[in-house]
Parts: C-alpha cells; structure tokens; sequence
C-alpha cells in the first residue's frame, strides 16, 4: 500500500450501533408486559397531512446509520446540539432526534423514566423504547427556527428567515410537546417491500458488500431524485477523486422518506439509479444503488453533516457535495455546505470543517461544482473548466418536460432511465408524488412486519 | 434583483401556431438543437406572485420557475400566442385564471396520460 492510500473510517463515533434484536423468544421476553404504543405519523400543524413518521428515526438509529446515536435524545442533549452541534459524548451531529407525543397520548399511557414501552407499527410490535427521561418542548416554532438557524444568529449562510414553505421547518415545528427520551431497539425486524428490498444495505452490510467486491475507496453520491446526465457525468467525474486511483466504487444513497407533492416517487429514484448500471453508462462492478431511511430536513449545510455521518458510518471515504446540497428555497447560501466542508461554519459551532475538529468525521468532502451542455464541445463540460456558454439544465425543469409529456433528449436523460419513470408512472397514474401518493406511502410505509 | 422566466417547450403543433406571431426570433434551440423553446421573463413581484398562487412552484438554480401546473403552462402558451408577446403581461393575463387553472390541476394531479415510448 502506498503512504497515500486512503483506508475506510471507522464508523462516526469509534464503533457501529447495532441495536437490533433478531431472536423473537428473546423479544418477546423483552416486551413482556411492559405498555404499548402506535407509532403515529407527525402531521402538519397546519394542513394536518404527514410530515415525518419517527420509524424511519428509528430504523436509522438502530441499523447504525445515525451512529454514535442510539435512541431519542433528552433535553439536555438537544440543547447541546442546537448550540453546537455535538451529542453530550462530543461527536458531532446535527439535528435534534426525539420521540414526541401528545400530552393525552402521555396521560393516557401513564409511563414515566424507567418504563419499557413498545412501539408498534402496522400494528404489530416493532421496537422498545427505554425510557430515561421525559421532557416537554416549550416552543416547537422556537426550536425550528433554533434547529436551522436564522439569519441574526448564522449570517454566515442563512439569508431568510425560516417559514412553513420550508419543509424541514414544518417538521420540528409540528412535533408534540411531550419527549420520551431514551434509547431505541428493534425487537421484530422489517421486511422491506419491493423494490425498496434490493437496495437495503444498512451499514455493516454496505462494509461487507464492499469488502466483496473490493472497494476501498468509495465515494457517495447523495440523490433525492431520478438521475439525469448531469448527474451521472458528477458522479463519474467525482468518483476520478480517490488516492493514488479513482474510487474504486460509486454509492448512491437514496434518502426515502416523506415526499413533497412534485418529488418523483421513491420506487422511480431507486430504479431510476439503478438503470444507470443496467444501462451500462456506469458498470455494475463500480456502481451500487442503496437507501438510507430519513426524512428530509432540508438543512443544507446540517444535512450534509448527517450525510456525512450516514456514508461515513456505511464504509464510505468519499463523500460530493454540490451548490444547494439538500436545499429548498433561498434560505441557505447556495454554496453552504461547501463552505463548512472547506471553512467551517463558527455560529453552527464549527471554527474549521467537520473534518479537522476533535469528534469530527473522517469522511473527505469533494465539493463539485457542475455539469451542463456545452454546445460548442458538444458535450457534458463542467463549469470550471469549459470556457463556452453551456445549457443548464436543472431536475425541476426535467420535471415541467415530464409533465407535459415530452421525452427528454438523450444528453439530459438516458432513455433507460425515462423508461423507469413512465413504468412508475403507469403503476401510480401519475409521474411524479401528488396527495394520494404522499398520504398512501405514509400509509403504507416501505415496510411490512410479521407478527412476533 | 434575479431574471426569473418560465420556460415554454414547443413542439411541432406549437411551433405552427407561432408561425407569423413575430416571436420566430425568440425560439431558443437547445441541446444540439434537440429541444425547442421560448423564454417567458417576468419581474420578481410577478414571480412572488406566482409561488403564492401555487404552492407546488418554485425557482430552480437558473432562476427558472418550474413545478407549475401543466394547466398553466398550456395557458401561458395560450397566451403568448394571443398577445404575441413575452412581457408580463402574458403572466399577468394567466394569473387572471389562477382559479380555473387551480380547478384543472386538481384534476391533473389525479391523473396525467402515461406517454407512448418510442
Ligand atoms: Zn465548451
């Protein structure tokens, strides 16, 4: 091995959290008499559709791509992370995780520090929570806006004041008072339906599957959307960045969870990623589609930390970040999350990068800019390098070319992947999220469960 | 202050309808001349008006307003056909409708026609 070879980090944290029980005597021993609750999903204070459903929390705690955490945090810790972005054991992270109920559904279940609850989904068991502490949220509008930041307090990247157009906002400001803090463990493991099956690979399973196929230096690529060529030129480029060769392998980690009306469906981005490899424009030995369960915050620069944290923690070195990374709107500076990854963020708490701070992450940033058509090279150009005028194109534009039934040319869209999008298309009526489809998945979830 | 436009994509039966508006001149090609289109500018107050009226629009990184209905974008086409022109006043005269357009787009988020691959 040369001096420059890069090795695989240990996940964030030292150690991988596994908190999943796999032996049903051993669960139901576990759950023996202990209080019962539904998981519900949080809706919009407003338009009381769902927003986030805390399964998905803890199917990404306990699978240990939130790694070190390990359940839904007390007041303390929140407090911590809001002021500096670190867990009460120092490590870096970004976003407050909680448990939250209604003060009824607290009355009614009468539960208090030191009980055992079990948390049902689709009616059957699905995880315990031990409880250690139970807190109350004393202004969920005032932890939003502490959550992502405002303008008086992060002048460095926050230009407008956060609002209800901003999803991740909705989500913290729609919680229940009510925390039940305490540590999270899946007692009756989900089976994922299809085609979400295929494209699950948690943690130690995503570092065993390099393992076999040889990775040592693979490089994520974060996508809520069906790949365009503009992607797909991003990811092959970035992907040049590795050691003394180019990463030897592609991971495109697909964030499934809430959609917003206008999204493509999860089912399509998956598919979508995936045709990429059949199609033969990236090869399959170099190429992996997987899934992180989350929903989106649309933090910016904060949800390239947990980004960070989720591909570090699944054997990733490498990790791209591009202008408006994981943004809506024109809250955040369009180049955020890559001025914390080469500068750091001092009011987010980070006087240097995430990298170069004690309990930071060891996976490296590499901060692209973009590709487009260029037509005078008469082909994908990236924009430091081409000198020409090119031809933007953006993921929403592609949508409006969808809508109204155009096939997008071959340079914007390969044929193979627009074939995903009408074959989901046919399946929901429909090409991309409208109400039915949000209310149903959230109905639905990505997973079924057996009985115990 | 940002240059936002909505971007009007032109078939062949849209390109005939063009014929002789005197908007010829304003047909972009993009994509090694793939793909057909016009530009619609509009100012920043017309903009804001418009992700007001639907909650699904917004601006992309080029500054182009996307996630409109599909009912809008027929409209807008409409209207630039009638007014041969592509000032704000084209946007203005389809903002007029917001209401019917909102009426079509409820149903049009029921259901778009799944098109035929070639
Ligand atoms: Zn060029």
């Amino acid at each position: 091995m040369s001096r420059f070879s890069i090795e695989r980090p240990l996940p964030h944290g030292g150690r991988l959290i596994e908190r999943v029980v796999r032996d049903p005597e051993r669960a139901k021993k576990m759950i023996k008499g202990c209080p019962t609750f539904d998981i519900k999903p949080t809706l919009h204070y407003e338009t009381g559709v769902p927003v986030r459903n805390v399964y998905r929390e803890i199917m990404s705690i306990c699978y240990g791509f939130f790694s070190p955490v390990e359940g839904s945090m007390s007041q303390a810790e929140v407090e911590r992370i809001l002021k500096e972005r670190r867990l009460l054991n120092e490590w870096i992270f970004p976003f407050p995780l909680v448990f939250d109920i209604s003060k009824e559904d607290l009355k009614k279940l009468g539960v208090s520090s030191g009980d055992r609850l079990v948390l049902n989904l689709k009616e059957k068991p699905f995880a315990v929570l031990d409880i250690e502490e139970i807190w109350e949220i004393s202004d969920t509008e005032e932890l939003a806006h502490r959550t992502f930041g405002t303008p008086e307090d992060n002048p460095e990247v926050v230009k407008e004041r956060f609002d209800k157009k901003h999803p991740g906002w909705v989500i913290y400001k729609s919680l229940n008072p009510m925390v039940l803090a305490g540590k999270y463990t899946i007692i009756n493991e989900p089976i994922f339906r299809s085609p979400f099956d295929r494209f699950w690979y948690p943690p130690r399973k995503a570092r065993e599957e390099f393992d076999k196929r040889g990775w040592r230096t693979v490089i994520n690529h974060q996508t809520r959307n069906v790949p365009h060529v503009g992607h797909e030129f991003l990811m092959k480029n970035a992907a040049y960045t590795g050691d003394t060769e180019p990463c030897n392998g592609i991971l495109v980690n697909a964030i499934i969870g809430v959609k917003r009306r206008g999204d493509y469906p999860d089912q399509a981005i998956v598919e979508g990623h995936e045709a990429v490899e059949t199609g033969g424009y990236i090869k399959s030995d170099r190429h992996l589609t997987s899934i992180c369960l989350w929903d989106m915050r649309y933090g910016n620069p904060l949800e390239s930390l947990i980004h960070g944290i989720i591909r570090q923690n699944m054997g990733c070195t490498h990790h791209m970040f591009g202008r408006d990374h994981a943004a809506v709107g024109d809250y955040y500076d369009k180049w955020s999350t890559q001025i914390l990854w080469t500068k750091g963020i001092p009011s987010f708490g980070f006087n240097a990068p995430p990298t170069d701070v004690p309990y930071g992450l060891q996976i490296r940033p590499q901060n692209m800019r973009e590709f487009s058509y260029c037509p005078t090279c008469k082909e994908m150009a990236y924009s430091e390098t081409c000198g020409h005028k090119r031809e933007k194109l953006s993921g929403s534009f592609l949508r409006g070319m969808v809508a109204e039934g155009v096939q997008p040319p071959v340079i914007i869209m390969r044929p193979e992947v627009y074939k995903v999008i009408v074959k989901w298309w046919k399946h929901f009526n429909y090409p991309f999220c409208n109400e039915k489809y949000v209310i149903n998945k959230e109905k639905e979830l990505e997973v079924d469960l057996k009985d115990l | 202050m940002a240059d936002y436009f909505l971007v009007v994509l032109l078939d062949d039966s849209r390109m005939a309808k063009l014929e002789g508006s005197g908007l010829e001149k304003d047909i972009k090609y993009m994509f090694g001349g793939e793909l057909r289109l016009i530009e619609v500018h509009v100012s920043d107050e017309i903009k804001n008006k418009l992700l007001n009226t639907f909650d699904t629009a917004r601006t992309d990184s080029r500054n182009a307003i996307t996630d409109v209905p599909v009912a809008f974008m027929r409209e807008l086409f409409n209207q630039v056909v009638e007014k041969k022109s592509l000032g704000d006043e084209v946007v203005e005269a389809v903002l007029a409708k917001a209401d019917e357009i909102k009426e079509l787009a409820k149903k049009e988020s029921e259901f778009l026609p799944v098109p035929e691959l070639a």
